[in-house]
């Protein structure tokens, strides 16, 4: 399942992230998140290296952690999006899938005039569609 | 063939470089063996590259020469010979002398022949000469027999001879013999490997038969490998095993075959992937194939041994850690089976072999620096692998009170499942002693509450309740029951098993069976069991010293744990994952913390809070800021600590309870106040940010000071008191001054959220300002805050917030006019008169609210100080442009204000002015006395009026002082005009037979008012008389009223004197005209009635005023004793700047009767001119002789040069010594002369073409 995912604003800050844990451990996910930006900036940063081309958005698996996967989004704004799933078995085309949505999701969050770029996204609506979308993709 | 695996090994393991052949033919070679094994290895050797067919240069290649008669090489049956093929001899060298040529074709030539016949080796000769230098016989013998060997053996596709001298220069000798063994070997090695691959792909389409066997193709696959690895063809042979690894990796997998995995072995914990001579391959060789435990590991040592060999450090640490990961994953599947903890235990092993190896082989600065930072970057991941497998062991058997629960262990261990035997260990009998000493230290262990007594609840270490794994897993407990053990104990539930244990005695209440209690195996077991019983386990499963060591004490522990996690930081700063090096910073840091080293530890976390505040990721910021606060609280850096305080204030305020925040701040009010030895600096722009009030800045005038509200917002949690608070003002067009600072009342207290402080504005320069600084004191803290709201609090999550608001707060004004003072009336007043003076004052947008004027009058002027000054509202008036510009009318104000005329009394020189005067524009009208000695003179065409336009000017000077602190000054200098009413001149109009005379005065108004002539006099001079009765006018004229401007003129008859009683000394020495009038005027327009005559009551009583002045009559020329005469100028008239003769012809008509000439033969002259028209040359004054003859005459001429065209009056002549009645002159009154421009002058002027 995906337990938590993460919009990260161009210089790293934290734009909005939620946990999908029932246990009060959000912060370890933060920290996930949080280092998984060092592979993100690894990529960006030698992208000849990674061998994807940058013209995609989709980063791929960032960590070939033993336990969870941390997959990555980067936007063409520099917004980043990451997706920490405990699922081992993951289908490349599914997190692509769902990254699409999430990406979707947030544009029409971000187009709210009143959302200040830049900003924590705060709104609900944008939590809920958020929450849907991760409940339908249970990756195995 | 599986038999020979055995062998294979052995033989492997004896022969490790390429194999020469020496066949000694003559017995040389006691004799030059020395000599070629000098010469080793090959320096140089050009191979090729089998897939490819490339050629590969390979440095320092080793060859063993070993004699064919050897043991080694004699014992070998055909049989062994192919099986194991890369032993045998890759070149045959033939080591042959001989001096004599018949010897050679007899006997050498033929064994030769007969040894080459055999085609399959490689051979050439090498031909040995022993002649010495010296002795040119036996070289020359040599060399012949060498010819004929040449041409015996060698042939033009290939030289298969050379010929070493033993005692000559063989420089030649050594690159010729590499070559040719280079080319053996080549051709060698080409033939051998093709015979391998067709082998093996032989095997390989085998492959799905079932009498496949997977040893037979590793012994093929691993000869080729090895053949290329003795010929230093490393990267072919590192394919190969590549090869051997895929196909290994697809049998093994191979669904239906049921396989051992391996790993029961004693000592296979220790992870022996770098090792591949660990563990013979006969011992894991299991039916057709190997075991998957060793077999895996030894090709994976088999790879990085190449890697190594290959000087590739790097991939030996990434294919390590790819690995370990898929054989951790293999292990995970086999757990089952495994003994305890065997795959948390191998992979640290592994891991740190891994480190060790590539570390030790690793040269910084060789490689270039991407791969650099990845090898550095995969060192990290290897260490903090060995750490999260490292502190998994630690925390099953109980230290995990020694685990920070920091975010990263939390997200390491919370998500990797415990290990999971068929059978959880269970509790040896003896160890009771250990159970109750591990309770214990359960028991002890209280988690540390964090500074400021903020409650957090631990971030879990566990996946899941070890208690209820532990049990579930147990053999001798049913599993049905387990769920219910913790029924009723939310504790275990919701967090950590440790927390929960001290007060988990084994009871259970479904425990229906009370035989369960006492029997140890059966009951659930506690945590302390739990722990107790892993360690037992482990201390089975692991072999290493150095891990069971560090597994031993807490101690050991958490140096071992310290040790990983340094190593994992480091390495992490040296790629490109800095933020994995600095969180594992922190992790040190807790370590340093918990043992007092607060000094090391304020510095990791420091440098992880500059993290997390860099990017803003507050919720992390909060787990670790406090940790932070609480060292520097330790080690008495008050700086750092207040800060550190201020900066979790400034968090966001979902992430601390108000409780919380609010002993933050008592914090640093307290600390504050304490006893601090320096004054502390501190930046809060975070905390307590200020903004402008909204709308339009606030807009001065130049020099005015002003109050300036600003907008405080305050993020304590609390009302908090300021001893000072101080801003400054940056003006926008001048940055390199620094701002002025506005202080603020004493203290302040700042509620949370908005606040408004007024601060007192000084006079500013002209300019914009904004805001810079707000800067403060409480107690010792000097805080300061660069940070501007945007109308709202702070908002920590806006990465722009120390950016300058551009919207300036205050605009000064560039120094203009504010306000002006005008003289109202430009129209001259009456003099020696008591007149109002008008003053306009009018404010240019400024309030002269309160405003002082200071007056003080000029010489010549008086302040009537009896009257008081009149003040009123003034109106400009439009219409009537041209005449009166300002006009009071306060009826057709449109407005009709409360107040708009008062009288004003004026003392010390000053007036104050009064509210309703503020805005509006007024006039006052000052009471004043022009006064003047002088007597008006009347002109007539003789004595014309010489107007002196500053004679009747008088000044007031002005000094208005306002704005609010009267600090803005405005000066002025009015000037008035004051003037007689009328300017007389007279003429004597008609000469009437009688001698009576009719003389015109012309009175011509000077003021802009009526004035009526009530009466007229003369007062005659010596030598007139009146010619009637009083000499006044008809009075049936009078009263005769003079409009402004016009002229009036009065006529009176007068005569000469004849009598000239010049005894009387009452006569006038010039006559004087008097003139009775009043004046109606307005003293808006000019000149009025006097102020004094306003106030005197009744028409009837007022006041006529009387004018004088003064006339000169000139008796006529009775008695002409010279004639001046003005002779005629050229004809061609007069020009500027031409230089002219003036002629005056003097003529005595008789002789002077006076006395009072002394030089009666002399004449004083002297000429007049206006030099504003002439220039004159030559002598003004001076005496020319004139005999006293009567006739006599004289020319007096001078020179002058006409300066200005026009008619002009010219020089005039006078003779000052005579008497005028004794002059005639002709013309005999003033004359003008025509003067002409002056002609063009073309010097200047350039000729146009």
């Amino acid at each position: 399942m995906i337990v938590c995912v993460a919009v990260v604003g161009h210089q790293n800050n934290p734009l909005y992230i939620q946990s999908f844990t029932e246990a009060e451990d959000a912060l370890k996910l933060h920290h996930i998140v949080h280092c998984s930006l060092d592979v993100i900036d690894e990529r960006v940063n030698n992208p000849s290296k990674s061998g994807t081309t940058m013209n995609e958005a989709f980063l791929g698996l960032l960590y070939p952690a033993l336990n969870y996967k941390v997959y990555g989004y980067l936007t063409n704004t520099k917004v980043k999006f990451i997706m920490v799933t405990s699922d081992l078995d993951v289908r490349d085309t599914d997190v692509r899938s769902f990254f699409r949505k999430f990406h979707a999701a947030y544009v029409d969050a971000v187009s709210n005039p009143f959302h200040v770029p830049g900003k924590k996204i705060t709104s609900r609506t944008f939590s809920e569609s958020v929450t849907n979308i991760v409940s339908s993709y249970s990756f195995n | 063939m599986a038999n020979y695996l055995a062998q294979f090994q052995t033989v492997k393991n004896s022969c490790d470089r390429v194999v020469a052949a020496v066949e000694d033919v003559s017995d040389l070679w006691p004799t030059v063996k020395g000599l070629f094994e000098e010469h080793q290895p090959l320096k140089r050797a050009l191979l090729t590259n089998n897939r490819t067919r490339n050629p590969v240069l390979v440095h320092n290649l080793p060859v063993e020469f070993i004699l064919t008669t050897d043991a080694r090489l004699r014992s070998r049956s055909p049989q062994e010979q192919f099986l194991f093929w890369f032993r045998e001899p890759y070149a045959t060298l033939l080591l042959v002398t001989c001096e004599d040529l018949d010897e050679f074709k007899n006997i050498l030539k033929p064994r030769l022949k007969l040894i080459v016949q055999n085609d399959e080796r490689e051979w050439f000769i090498v031909f040995v000469s022993k002649a010495h230098p010296s002795n040119d016989q036996a070289t020359k013998s040599f060399k012949k027999v060498y010819a004929k060997l040449e041409v015996d053996f060698s042939s033009k596709k290939r030289e298969r001879c050379c010929k070493l001298d033993i005692h000559g220069p063989n420089a030649n000798f050594w690159e010729d013999l590499e070559l040719k063994i280079t080319e053996c070997i080549r051709n060698t090695l080409d033939r051998r490997v093709l015979f391998y691959e067709d082998e093996i792909r032989k095997l390989t389409e085998q492959r799905f038969m079932p009498i496949w066997n997977f040893c037979n193709f590793f012994i093929l696959k691993e000869s080729l490998a090895f053949i290329f690895e003795m010929a230093h063809l490393h990267e072919d042979a590192l394919r190969e095993y590549d090869e051997l690894e895929l196909c290994y990796l697809e049998t093994v997998n191979m669904p239906g075959k049921q396989r051992e995995f391996g790993g029961f072995d004693s000592e296979d914990d220790k992870a022996t992937l770098l090792k591949p001579g660990s563990k013979p391959l006969t011992q894991i060789v299991q039916d057709d194939s190997f075991r998957e435990f060793d077999f895996r590991q030894y090709l994976f040592a088999c790879q990085s041994r190449l890697l190594f060999k290959l000087n590739r450090p790097s991939e030996v640490s990434s294919r390590g850690y790819s690995f370990v990961i898929s054989f951790a994953k293999a292990l995970t599947l086999h757990e089952s089976v495994l003994p305890f903890c065997l795959r948390e235990v191998w992979v640290i092993n592994a891991c740190l072999a891994l480190l060790d190896a590539t570390s030790s082989h690793n040269h910084d600065g060789v490689v270039a620096p991407d791969i650099e930072k990845e090898f550095y970057r995969l060192q990290g991941d290897l260490y903090s692998l060995a750490r999260v497998k490292f502190m998994r062991l630690g925390y099953l058997i109980g230290y995990g009170t020694d685990i920070e629960k920091s975010p990263l262990n939390s997200a390491c261990l919370s998500m990797l499942p415990w290990p999971k035997p068929a059978v959880w260990p269970s509790l040896p009998p003896d160890a009771s002693s250990e159970v109750l000493e591990k309770e214990k230290t359960i028991l002890q262990a209280t988690s540390r509450t964090k500074h400021f007594g903020i409650q957090r609840k631990p971030l879990p270490l566990e996946p899941s309740v070890l208690l209820r794994v532990a049990n579930r897993r147990r053999a001798s407990l049913s599993t049905g029951n387990i769920p219910e053990i913790f029924d009723g104990r939310p504790g275990f539930t919701e967090g950590s098993g440790l927390e929960a244990s001290p007060r988990a005695p084994p009871m259970s209440r479904t425990n229906s069976s009370p035989g369960n209690f006492e029997s140890p195996l059966d009951r659930p077991m506690r945590l302390a069991e739990i722990f107790v019983a892993a360690e037992h386990a482990l201390r089975l499963t692991i072999s290493d010293h150095d891990l069971l060591k560090a597994l031993s004490s807490t101690q050991d522990f958490e140096h071992k744990y310290l040790n990983l996690t340094k190593g994992a930081a480091e390495n992490y700063h040296r790629s490109w994952w800095k933020r994995h090096g600095v969180v594992l910073d922190g992790e040190i840091a807790a370590v340093c913390f918990k043992h007092g080293k607060y000094d090391l530890a304020a510095n990791s976390y420091e440098k992880v809070c500059a993290l997390y505040a860099g990017e803003r990721w507050q919720d992390l910021l909060a787990e670790v800021l406090p940790n932070l606060a609480e060292c520097q609280k330790n080690l008495n850096d008050h700086a750092g600590y207040m800060s550190s305080c201020v900066r979790l204030l400034s968090l966001d305020k979902g992430l601390f309870s108000p409780k919380e925040r609010q002993a933050f701040q008592i914090e640093v009010v307290n600390l504050a106040h304490s006893e601090m030895e320096n004054p502390v600096p501190l930046d809060v722009s975070s905390l307590i940010t200020f903004s402008g009030s909204t709308g339009p800045p606030l807009q001065l005038c130049d020099g005015d000071p002003g109050t300036l509200p600003v907008t405080v917002w305050s993020g304590f949690p609390d009302d908090i008191t300021l001893d000072s608070l101080s801003l400054t003002l940056v003006a926008t067009n001048n940055t390199d001054e620094g701002g002025q600072a506005l202080k603020s009342s004493a203290a302040t207290v700042l509620k949370p959220g908005r606040n408004t402080i007024t601060f007192a504005l000084p006079p500013q320069k002209p300019g914009s300002y904004v805001l810079g600084v707000v800067t403060g004191q409480i107690g010792r803290l000097r805080f300061r805050s660069h940070s501007f709201s945007k109308g709202r609090p702070a908002d920590t999550d806006d990465f722009m917030s120390y950016e300058k608001p551009t919207r300036p707060i205050l605009k000064v004004s560039k120094p203009r006019a504010l306000v002006d003072l005008a003289s109202a009336v430009s129209s001259a007043l009456l003099i020696n008169e008591a007149q109002w003076i008008g003053i306009i004052v009018h404010p240019i947008n400024y309030s002269l609210k309160g405003a002082i004027l200071h007056i003080d009058t000029g010489p010549g002027l008086k302040i009537e100080d009896s009257y008081g000054i009149e003040m009123e509202r003034y109106v400009e008036t439009d219409c009537d442009a041209g005449t009166s510009k300002a006009e009071v009318s306060v009826e057709d104000s449109p407005v009709s204000p409360k107040q708009d005329s008062e009288v004003l009394n004026l003392c010390d020189g000053k007036i104050v002015f009064s509210e309703w005067a503020s805005n509006v524009s007024s006039i006052m009208w000052v009471p004043v006395r022009a006064l003047s000695e002088k007597l008006a003179r009347g002109s007539s065409s003789v004595t014309p009026l010489k107007q002196d336009i500053l004679e009747g000017m008088r000044t007031v000077a002005l000094k208005l002082e306002f704005g609010v602190h009267h600090n803005q000054i405005f000066e002025r200098t009015v000037a008035a005009h004051f003037t007689d009413p009328f300017d007389v001149t007279t003429r004597v109009v008609n000469k009437c037979n009688d001698g009576t005379m009719v003389m015109q005065v012309m009175l011509h108004s000077l003021v802009k008012a009526n004035l009526i002539v009530l009466d007229a006099w003369l007062d005659l001079q010596e030598g007139f008389v009146h010619g009637k009765r009083d000499g006044r006018p008809t009075s049936t004229f009078f009263p005769l009223v003079v409009s402004p401007g016009s002229r009036a003129a009065v006529v009176f008859s007068i005569s000469l004197d004849k009598t000239m009683s010049s005894g009387k000394d009452l006569q006038l020495p010039e006559s004087i005209l008097n003139i009775k009038y009043e004046i109606n005027g307005d003293r808006t327009a000019g000149a009025h009635k006097p102020v004094d005559a306003d106030h005197s009551g009744s028409d009837s009583e007022r006041r006529a005023l009387v004018f004088k002045s003064a006339i000169v009559l000139q008796r006529p020329v009775l008695d002409p004793c010279l004639t001046v005469g003005f002779l005629p100028l050229p004809s061609d008239g007069l020009r500027v700047g031409k230089l002219i003769t003036m002629q005056w012809r003097v003529e005595r008509l008789k002789e002077l009767k006076g006395s009072e000439a002394v030089e009666h033969d002399e004449v004083l002259y002297e000429v007049n001119a206006n030099s504003e028209n002439w220039m004159i040359a030559g002598r003004k004054r001076g005496h020319v002789s004139l005999s006293e003859e009567k006739g006599s005459r004289v020319v007096i001429s001078i020179l002058c040069v006409p300066l200005v065209a026009g008619y002009v009056r010219p020089p005039q002549l006078s003779l000052p010594n005579v008497e005028e009645e004794n002059v005639r002159s002709n013309p005999p009154g003033p004359h003008l002369v025509c003067v002409l421009p002056p002609l063009l002058s073309s010097s200047y002027c350039v000729p146009v073409k």
